[in-house]
């Protein structure tokens, strides 16, 4: 009677079929984007790639998906009920601070706040999510889900190794961020759509291969202009907003005791 | 919509992939409009068509322009150009290029917006709860879609109540983080409080269902349905290749 | 008394508990405490705001010590099992199965509501749902349950669009679907209106004959005590008997003659055929207002839900311009809002009251003053969200306070005070009275406004 009411220990057996799809998830991406950078399919001026642009659309959003579902049966009730709160801060914060004249999205802040108190598998979650979701909106944001796990994990990864603890490193993982995942997902921009959804990036990128790069190169190129800076700015101000909760919620975390994310600069 | 016959959500999605793919593959400038004519049709059908086409028109007009100004005024191949100023060099190819990759783009957006705007969200949920995938999901869809709109009241009741205090009129770069910070922080605290209360009574609820789980509410189906969705799967993966490889055939 | 709990297999929840503490705390906030629980019974258990009421609750509910996290030595039976808790051993609980046997109803019953289905149907059977069910047998079970609980008209309701009295029921039956022994209902009728609370009660009352004891955490037990099979007051981190005189000083505490209004004293605020609506409503929400207020005078207005007392409070405070008419005012104006710890983003408490106050400017004495006035001092550096819900309010109130508004503006202020925060409000508003400003004030506790207002405006709808 009494072993009713308490818990059993989890079977080994579900962590192996997690851990086969994670790394199943991460070969196909490294593996899709390691072929488009090698191979670097010219297809878009003759005969616009077609096939590429599927090819790469269905690998990007199968690797997202299957990280997903590697990661998200291990996740807490108190991490479920977070992330739904984190893809609507995305989408709110996001239009608030957007709507002034900064060329920031900052739609990432309840990705990376989620990866900071949660792990870095439920960052990676959130943003694939998130851009499951945000594509009921807008569907064009469906291959991007990658990298949105990929601010995640990174921000999971920053906070598991202190770079929180001093609220001005955060800016710094951030850059670095920025630049990983606008790396990796500019093959996406380039080969599924042929160039960017902005005008002032598009004019970015025009300017880029008007001196004679290729598409690959220009998309990267302003990838890396715009993509660092502006996670830097989303993960300072994730940051602020971690370090503005009380201590007894931010404690509550697993991940935060475990890793010591926080440092001595909390409220009581 | 009381007009259209009740669909089964996955049978909507199914058929969108299939649609979309195909018409990527084919990549036919009639083809792709006669995607686009019968979507709106569609949509006009079950009076979305003000919506849709209002959604799909934000959405795709800064695309065609960054393209345009991508591929059509910086064409780099050998096709004579309509006009050449220094580094800019408009050619009719080009253009075809901007265009092609533009329309491409707005299958993809036209029929995704329909998707969403014809699917019932709470049968999407429980469709998606009734199938084989963790209940984590169904969750995480249900729960994020109906708190948005609770959250942007929210934001909007803080923003009311941080008018009262009569600060926030600051200027330049310091009283705009003010600002920020007076609107950002009470939402970000007050939801992710809320987050954690909710949790342990979830828990309590028995989700997420360790085993077996069933809905109370019913998603209609017909083993027709069912065809028509394995049908439009086995289109949505195959097509496309059929189709690139005839094209490949017919060019050589 | 004797420490071992009795044995008989008539005690369907059985609590043995030495110390409680929470997870970084190093004092204990519950120590020896005993509570048995029959079937069928009504356990009354009250206590001030912020004395350990509802963790109290969660641990008889199995939500309380988190794994890994809190601590909790004692026993606990529950249907025959004794369950051990000590530092060394913490027992990893099934709390979906203990909810079988003991659910909770917390304060606030919309946390409790999973939202994310569609109808109140469809919430009641959650947690079937999540048990695998098959269908029919579910049709079955919330058709027998809405029968019995009489909530067959609310079925095909959205969840969220469900009243606040209306949510609590729904959650009760939600709790009941399962058929546990216990219930444990924290502050069931905090922020209900007469009809509203008149709903709960009856709930309660229907759960009750059909054998589920209730264990109702209450800051007044007012409602309860005739019918309370065991009466307890938590003080200091441990159960006492409810005293009887501390029955009678309740009654009599609100009980003092109203001063009559001043006729003479200046006009502070004046309305006239006001009409207020919201943009994007055809329909306005105060078709025609006339409203005087002099100083010195303490206005209530009452009405039903939705007959725009809020809208009324918020024109005033300048929230909201008057579609037509005139309206004058002398002074400056603080309101408090109903959901105001909703705008609280400091760190500590001393920081959010000083908010907006420069250094140099006159108002900086006032804050020590106001915190001391409200009986927040000691809690000068604490988070706003770690103060019980009572402290919370205050401190709204505190914000506005420090700026010494001369017409004080209250929406539904008495929600979320204990006894001793409602005092605190009483004196606020003599204070305001007594230098000249005064106060309007809109709440469905019939009581306070009559003890407090001078006269009462109906808004009529």
């Amino acid at each position: 009677m009494s072993s009713n009411l308490l818990l059993p220990e989890e079977s080994s057996s579900q962590t192996l079929r997690r851990r086969l799809l994670a790394v199943a998830g991460t070969v196909i991406l490294v593996a899709t984007y390691l072929t488009l950078i090698i191979t670097q399919p010219m297809g878009i001026v003759e005969g616009l790639g077609q096939g590429v642009a599927l090819g790469t659309f269905a690998a990007y959003l199968v690797a997202a998906i299957l990280l997903l579902l590697a990661v998200l049966p291990d996740l807490p009730v108190s991490t479920l009920t977070l992330i739904p709160v984190a893809l609507a801060l995305n989408i709110i914060l996001g239009q608030f601070v957007g709507s002034v004249m900064v060329p920031l999205y900052l739609d990432s802040i309840g990705t990376v706040i989620v990866g900071f108190l949660a792990g870095r598998r439920a960052g990676a979650a959130t943003g694939v999510l998130s851009t499951l979701v945000w594509s009921l909106f807008a569907p064009t944001v469906l291959p991007f889900a990658a990298g949105a796990a990929l601010v995640g994990f990174l921000a999971g990864t920053a906070a598991r190794f202190g770079a929180l603890r001093r609220v001005y490193l955060a800016p710094v993982a951030g850059l670095v961020a920025g630049v990983l995942v606008g790396v990796v997902s500019s093959p996406v921009a380039t080969f599924v759509y042929g160039g960017t959804s902005g005008v002032g990036t598009g004019a970015v990128v025009a300017a880029f291969r008007s001196m004679g790069d290729s598409l690959l190169s220009a998309v990267t190129k302003q990838a890396l202009i715009s993509d660092p800076g502006d996670k830097a700015v989303v993960f300072l101000i994730a940051a602020l907003l971690v370090y503005a909760l009380p201590k007894r919620l931010s404690g509550s975390f697993a991940f935060v005791r475990r890793y010591r994310v926080l440092g001595k600069h909390v409220s009581k | 919509m009381p007009r259209l016959p009740r669909l089964h959500p996955f049978t909507t999605l199914a058929l969108a992939v299939a649609v979309v793919t195909m018409a990527t593959a084919a990549s036919i400038w009639w083809l792709s409009c006669a995607v686009l004519a019968l979507c709106f049709l569609v949509s006009g059908w079950s009076g979305h068509l003000k919506k849709l086409a209002m959604l799909s028109g934000a959405m795709l007009l800064p695309t065609f322009l960054s393209l345009l100004l991508i591929h059509g005024l910086i064409a780099r191949d050998a096709s004579p150009a309509i006009a050449e100023w220094g580094p800019l060099r408009v050619t009719n190819h080009g253009l075809e290029v901007a265009l092609a990759l533009g329309l491409r783009t707005t299958v993809l957006v036209v029929v995704g917006l329909l998707c969403g705007l014809l699917i019932d969200k709470h049968q999407l949920v429980a469709a998606i709860d009734l199938s084989p995938v963790p209940p984590q999901i169904g969750y995480l869809l249900a729960a994020t879609l109906f708190l948005l709109p609770q959250m942007a009241e929210k934001q909007r009741q803080i923003g009311e109540a941080q008018t009262l205090r009569r600060m926030g009129t600051g200027s330049g770069l310091a009283g705009w983080f003010q600002r920020v910070r007076l609107r950002a922080v009470p939402l970000v605290l007050g939801s992710m409080q809320d987050a954690q209360d909710r949790a342990v009574h979830l828990s309590a609820r028995g989700f997420p269902a360790a085993g077996a789980h069933t809905r109370l509410r019913t998603v209609p189906d017909s083993s027709m349905q069912r065809g028509i969705r394995w049908t439009a799967v086995i289109c949505a993966v195959l097509g496309p290749v059929v189709i690139l490889a005839l094209a490949r055939l017919g060019g050589r | 008394m004797d420490k071992k709990l009795s044995h008989q297999n008539t005690s369907v929840l059985g609590l043995e508990l030495s110390a409680f503490s929470y997870l970084d705390a190093p004092a204990s906030v519950l120590r020896d405490i005993q509570v048995e629980v029959r079937p069928g019974t009504l356990t009354v258990i009250s206590g001030h705001s912020g004395s350990g009421k509802s963790t109290l609750g969660f641990i008889l509910a199995g939500l309380l010590p988190r794994y890994g996290m809190d601590q909790l030595s004692g026993a606990i039976v529950i249907d025959g099992t004794r369950i051990e808790f000590s530092s060394s051993s913490t027992p990893h609980i099934d709390i979906a199965q203990w909810a079988q046997h003991v659910g909770m109803l917390p304060q606030d019953a919309g946390h409790y509501l999973s939202g994310i289905r569609g109808t109140v149907a469809e919430e009641l059977a959650f947690c079937l749902e999540n048990d695998g069910v098959p269908r029919a047998q579910m049709h079955q079970r919330v058709a027998e349950l809405a029968q019995r609980l009489r909530l067959g008209h609310l079925l095909k309701r959205h969840p969220q669009q469900l009243s606040g009295g209306q949510e609590r029921i729904v959650a009760l039956a939600a709790l009941a679907i399962s058929e546990p022994d216990v219930l444990v209902i924290d502050e069931p009728l905090a922020g209900l209106d007469q009809q509203a609370a008149k709903l709960v009660l009856e709930m309660a009352a229907l759960l009750r004959a059909q054998g589920t004891a209730l264990v109702i955490l209450a800051d007044s037990i007012r409602f309860w005590a005739q019918e309370a099979d065991a009466l307890w007051w938590l003080d200091e981190g441990t159960l006492k008997p409810h005293a009887s005189e501390l029955l009678g000083d309740h009654e009599s505490a609100g009980a003092k003659p109203r001063r009559p209004a001043p006729s003479d004293s200046p006009l502070v605020l004046s309305m006239d055929s006001i009409r207020l609506s919201y943009p994007g409503s055809d329909k306005p929400a105060v078709p025609d207002l006339d409203l005087q207020l002099r100083s010195g005078e303490c206005l209530g207005l009452s009405g039903a839900n939705g007959s725009g007392k809020t809208t009324v409070l918020k024109a005033i405070a300048g929230l909201l311009r008057p579609a037509s008419g005139t309206m004058s005012l002398t002074g400056t104006t603080g309101l408090l809002l109903q959901n105001s710890s909703d705008q609280l983003f400091e760190r500590t408490v001393l920081r959010e009251v000083s908010f907006g106050i420069p250094k140099k400017s006159s108002l900086h004495q006032r804050i020590a003053e106001v915190l001391a006035q409200l009986g927040l001092e000691s809690y000068a550096q604490t988070h706003p969200y770690e103060l019980p819900a009572s402290a919370r309010r205050l401190l709204a109130l505190a914000t506005v306070m420090v700026r010494e508004p001369k017409i004080l503006l209250l929406d539904e202020p008495t929600e979320g005070l204990d006894e001793l925060g409602e005092a605190k409000l009483r004196a606020i508003i003599a204070a305001v009275l007594a230098r000249g400003g005064a106060v309007i004030l809109s709440t469905h506790d019939e009581e306070f406004m009559h003890s407090v207002a001078h006269r009462v405006h109906h808004m009529n709808q």
